[in-house]
């Protein structure tokens, strides 16, 4: 869940799922029109359109959580909580240290 | 400023000893320019120490800032005396609710180095709008001083920028470029006075029309070099740097080649490496390239971070003018700006946003095809961030200069300053292969990461890249030495090493998830440190047999 949308919380079927199961990121069908702008955003490729035009996440372990398809799913139809930050060392010392720190590494 | 912005009512006391009394002295010199019977609007009022003297002198004066707590401190200290014409309001310096062509004076003090280049561009415009035809702007703010005190301020600015990551406040922002924004929008300097080696300066701005016109004028960058020796120079700068630093351009319109009023728009960050390489990566292709404000930082790091999103494009686009350029209806993004920007939640009136946005490829050097070709679904190599080579090659010089100016420059000095007290100039040769070990384990981490792609644990491939450099380097250092002892002494050292830098380098893949590195980060953090103390120990130990 970001500020942008709360999908997790209104969608009534999987919004209970989400916060029990550690899903790191799913698209709802029920919402998906297989536009495929999250196939085009993501750096990975991993939205594709698997399930009768509709996309779904393949290999979500190599998800980052950018939350660049969340944010430019016009129908609202990814669910995630984005990870700021690149990942680096020093910006996950600085993040555990003060987890309020808004200021970056890089 | 911004820490004594908190508490209203010791702020004024505070600010006049932060400035050595100078804000008092800029309150009399202001009040001295405006006449007795005139319209005045005070942006960023504060407690109203200002606008209650200009109101008792006669004038109108309405008020705005944006802190409520001020405002509220503000109108609790009303003037008591009859007469007088004061409102305060709530508001912005870049949105503030006041007609066309209604004041004579607009005064601004201290507020300037608040704002970022655009958005001083968008105060000067808007303020331009809300003055009466040869109306004046009143400025009081911190400039750079020039010649000898400039060394002493920037010396001084760095000393303050380091208290201030302490505290976790926000910097406030230098007016460099300031200057360069007054003609081109429509004022002309009628006064200066400056305070502190002109650190602090007040300056009294008139308002003029450019060609009779109603609007005021837009400013634009001048066209900035990105050909030649002296553009490696800075490329060079960014990449032998680490990437530390935030190498920020002017935000704005810059053009490629000669663009018409139907070439592409393109959008980019202001960091000086990033442009230069779009710029070169689109010679001869004729389009709009607009940098939007992203202080100076790459586009992943910016969109994964705050810097490149949603307000930084609007904000670009209002204070550029960018409509009176093309004819276009898209802006043409790079793909890894979806991390911040996002489509749905711009504006959905055309009036305040009338643009389309197009994700372009991941690499600046795709632009050309994909401006041929249009695809409607891009391939592959366009859209899929792979770590190939040559970007291997890229994030290991920079991670390596990184970590050489973040940390082992300081053991390099200790180990330097310690050799040569102990007398051992013949031992300076360490130094040498310290480096030449740091840099070997960094180009095998970088480009042999592939190697290392059989796991996402950062931990297990340290362990991987530990047990690789260990066999590398335990030859190496067999050819040059060819003593067991030595090598056994220096083993613990490698093996931390590449543990230690094979995590560090998981911010250079851009593949790496920052929950999963949170997640090691513990265990990391403990295999480190026992790592760590062993190789101290254990190069200890062979400095002492050394001495034996």
């Amino acid at each position: 869940m970001t500020d942008t949308n709360n999908s997790c919380c209104t969608s009534p079927n999987l919004g209970g799922i989400f916060s029990t199961l550690d899903i790191r990121i799913l698209i709802d069908e029920t919402k998906c029109t297989g536009c495929g702008q999250c196939g085009e955003i993501c750096p990975f490729g991993l939205p594709q359109p698997l399930n009768k035009g509709k996309f779904q996440i393949t290999e979500p372990n190599r998800c980052i959580e950018c939350s660049a398809c969340q944010r430019n799913c016009v129908e609202h139809a990814i669910i995630m909580r984005e990870q700021k930050g690149c990942g680096c060392l020093w910006d996950t010392r600085r993040r555990l240290k003060r987890p309020n720190y808004k200021e970056k590494c890089c | 400023m911004r820490k004594l912005e908190l508490e209203p009512k010791t702020y004024d006391d505070k600010f006049t000893t932060l400035t050595n009394g100078i804000n008092v002295k800029v309150r009399n010199s202001i009040l001295n320019h405006i006449e007795k019977s005139s319209s005045v609007l005070e942006l960023g009022c504060g407690t109203g120490v200002l606008a209650k003297k200009i109101a008792l002198q006669g004038p109108d004066v309405v008020a705005i800032d944006s802190n409520f707590k001020m405002i509220n401190y503000a109108m609790q200290n009303y003037p008591s005396e009859e007469n007088v014409k004061l409102i305060y309001q709530i508001g912005t310096v870049i949105d503030f609710p006041v007609e066309d062509q209604s004041k004579d004076y607009i005064v601004s003090t201290f507020l300037l180095s608040e704002l970022r280049p655009l958005e001083q561009q968008i105060f000067l415009r808007k303020a331009w709008k809300a003055l009466k035809t040869d109306g004046r702007l009143l400025i009081a703010a911190e400039f750079i001083p020039s010649g000898f005190w400039k060394s002493v301020f920037k010396i001084k600015r760095w000393w303050f920028k380091k208290k201030l990551k302490r505290l976790t406040l926000k910097e406030t922002h230098l007016n460099k470029w300031f200057f360069k924004y007054l003609e081109p929008i429509g004022f002309k300097t009628l006064s200066k006075e400056s305070w502190k080696h002109g650190s602090i300066q007040l300056l009294e701005l008139q308002k003029f029309s450019i060609d009779g016109k109603k609007e005021p004028g837009y400013y634009r960058p001048k066209f900035r070099m990105y050909k030649g020796i002296k553009s490696q120079i800075r490329i060079l700068r960014c990449l032998l740097t680490g990437q530390v630093d935030h190498v920020a351009i002017e935000p704005g319109i810059y053009e490629s080649g000669k663009p018409d009023e139907n070439s592409p728009v393109l959008v980019t960050a202001n960091y000086d490496y990033t442009f230069i390489k779009l710029m070169q990566d689109i010679k001869g292709i004729d389009a709009w390239v607009l940098c939007i404000d992203s202080r100076g930082i790459n586009v992943w790091c910016a969109a994964r971070g705050e810097d490149f999103g949603n307000k930084q494009l609007l904000e670009a686009v209002a204070a550029t003018g960018l409509q009176n350029y093309t004819n276009k209806k898209t802006l043409i993004l790079p793909q890894l700006s979806a991390g911040g920007v996002s489509v749905p939640q711009l504006p959905k009136k055309k009036e305040s946003f009338p643009y389309n946005i197009l994700y372009g490829p991941v690499w600046s050097k795709d632009l050309p095809d994909f401006l041929e070709k249009r695809p409607t679904k891009k391939p592959n190599h366009m859209k899929i961030a792979k770590f190939s080579l040559s970007h291997r090659i890229r994030a290991g010089l920079t991670h390596t200069t990184f970590i050489f100016r973040k940390i082992f420059v300081y053991p390099i000095l200790f180990l330097f300053f310690f050799l040569l007290a102990m007398n051992w100039s013949n031992q300076l040769w360490w130094i040498g292969e310290f480096i030449f070990i740091v840099i070997i384990v960094n180009a095998i981490i970088s480009l042999g990461f592939p190697l290392s792609n059989f796991t996402r644990s950062f931990i297990k491939k340290g362990i991987f890249f530990s047990i690789l450099n260990l066999v590398v380097l335990g030859a190496l250092n067999w050819i040059l030495h060819y003593s067991v002892i030595y090598l056994l002494w220096n083993s613990i050292f490698y093996i931390w090493l590449s543990f230690f830098l094979t995590m560090s380098f998981s911010g250079y893949t851009m593949e790496t998830n920052p929950r999963e590195i949170q997640e090691e980060y513990g265990l990391f953090s403990k295999i480190n440190l026992i790592l760590l103390i062993l190789s101290i120990l254990s190069i200890s130990l062979g400095i002492i047999f050394n001495l034996i």
